[in-house]
């Protein structure tokens, strides 16, 4: 079973290779403006608290009912999924991530096992990272929090229900014979709108939206689907609560509010671009790219303007990124 | 059971640049102690154990540059990380007990005690 190490989600598969620990965190970040604009990858604003969901009765019995951890965030607020390997060997891992349940590489309903045509998870450590839905071969839709039971998720608009929030995340790492093989192999070289079901859900859930698109690769596994050792795949529900109501549940304080992509860009800070392996990106799919975004439904909704959604007038500064985590500014630090 | 001694500060420093080192030329010594912002007289003396261990500033830069982990680094030069001083500082009399308690606990055994996210129905 993972657990939960200074708010990351920490994986250890001592069957498969004793020395290698895999950690999921999710960042915060700015939401970046949700426009026909493609956008570079904006900075993480410092990991989101998680903590475990069965530390607090005030938990609404379907999401205690999940497990998992539980986790604050903003209304509108973005998130990107930070994976990395800690120890002497990076044993790879196949990750698969879900929002309400809807796979956020295929749009397709959660199901257990990993899955080709299309393929349903990424590979880490080549893949550090993943900011949202992905919609279009190299491009993605960020990853937007909005209180479930409005219409704005890509579970209410791909299923028509509000039943699920949050994301799933499982982790299957490869076999070990697989993983001496290719070890041996690398080290000599080095080497429409729906209407959807408010029927039971609570305030205080929330799901994901699809925001602005953002240039990011989803690439194809170099690996053979037998070298995935499905026995041994960990997984994991994470809640999101409404951060106005995290002191309630949990007695703690939520993270501030983080600072609009328009302000980010006027400060002149950094913004990033991953160029990833050689390999093919995955094509995006279809349910995922018909998806309308945050934006779209709030002005249908509401016929205003959703805060933030202007287009940054000035050229960004990109700064690529070589073999280096990606950079990481506190809220503050600007 | 006898554990076998931890290697001091400057060999385990010496040892983590020389295994990049030779599948790298930028952890030459005199480039590790530019981008840690130290001469290399002075790294080469930490790494002779004939300096003492630095601050917490210059072992957080070692260990990133090195990717160590810098808890493991602060540990082994003598010191600790502020959060967790913090947290330390927080209930001193009941992570004492805790520490004590666990330090000839098998490593495995003390890994028990990191608590497991429980899986539900969904």
């Amino acid at each position: 079973m993972p657990t939960l190490e200074d708010d990351d989600l920490v994986f250890r598969f001592p069957q498969n290779c004793g020395r290698s620990t895999f950690r999921i965190a999710f960042q915060r970040t700015l939401r970046i403006p949700d426009s026909d604009r493609e956008y570079p990858l904006p900075p993480g604003l410092g990991t989101f608290p998680l903590r475990h969901a069965e530390d607090f009765p005030a938990l609404p019995d379907r999401m205690a009912a999940r497990g998992g951890v539980v986790m604050p965030m903003w209304q509108a607020e973005a998130l990107w999924i930070n994976c990395s390997h800690a120890g002497r060997d990076d044993l790879p891992v196949a990750v698969k991530i879900a929002a309400g349940k809807i796979n956020a590489v295929t749009g397709e309903a959660w199901r257990p096992g990993l899955h080709r045509d299309p393929q349903d998870y990424v590979v880490a450590p080549d893949q550090p990272w993943l900011d949202g839905f992905a919609s279009a071969p190299g491009q993605i839709r960020q990853f937007v929090a909005m209180p479930l039971g409005d219409g704005y998720t890509a579970e209410e608009q791909i299923t028509g229900q509000a039943e699920w929030g949050g994301l799933q995340i499982s982790v299957t790492p490869m076999k070990r014979a697989a993983w001496d093989r290719l070890r041996k192999a690398w080290w000599p070289g080095l080497g429409e709108r729906v209407a959807y079901l408010h029927d039971n859900f609570d305030r205080m859930s929330m799901g994901l939206g699809a925001g602005g698109l953002m240039r990011q690769r989803i690439e194809e596994d170099p690996h053979d689907l037998a070298d995935w050792d499905q026995r041994a795949t960990e997984r994991v529900f994470v809640s999101l609560v409404h951060a106005a109501q995290w002191s309630a549940l949990t007695g703690q304080q939520p993270p501030t509010a983080p600072p609009s992509a328009q302000a980010y860009a006027k400060a002149g800070l950094p913004w990033f671009q991953h160029y990833g392996c050689d390999r093919p990106a995955l094509p995006g799919a279809s349910p995922l790219r018909d998806l309308f975004s945050v934006a779209e439904l709030h002005k249908a909704q509401t016929g205003q303007v959703l805060p933030g959604s202007q287009d940054i007038a000035a050229e960004l500064p990109v700064r690529p990124f070589g073999t280096r985590p990606r950079e990481v500014r506190s809220p503050g630090g600007w | 059971m006898q554990r076998s001694a931890a290697p001091s500060f400057g060999t385990h420093v010496r040892a983590l640049r020389e295994a990049r080192a030779v599948e790298d030329s930028r952890f030459s010594l005199r480039q590790v102690a530019a981008r840690c912002g130290v001469t290399p007289a002075y790294l080469s003396r930490l790494e002779r154990d004939e300096s003492p261990p630095p601050g917490a500033e210059v072992l957080v830069k070692l260990a990133h540059e090195l990717q160590e982990d810098p808890d493991v680094m602060l540990a082994m030069g003598g010191k600790i990380s502020d959060d967790l001083r913090a947290a330390i500082l927080a209930r001193p009399r009941l992570f004492a007990d805790l520490i004590r308690a666990l330090r000839d606990t098998p490593e495995h055994a003390v890994l028990r005690i990191l608590r497991e996210v429980r899986d539900g129905d969904w």
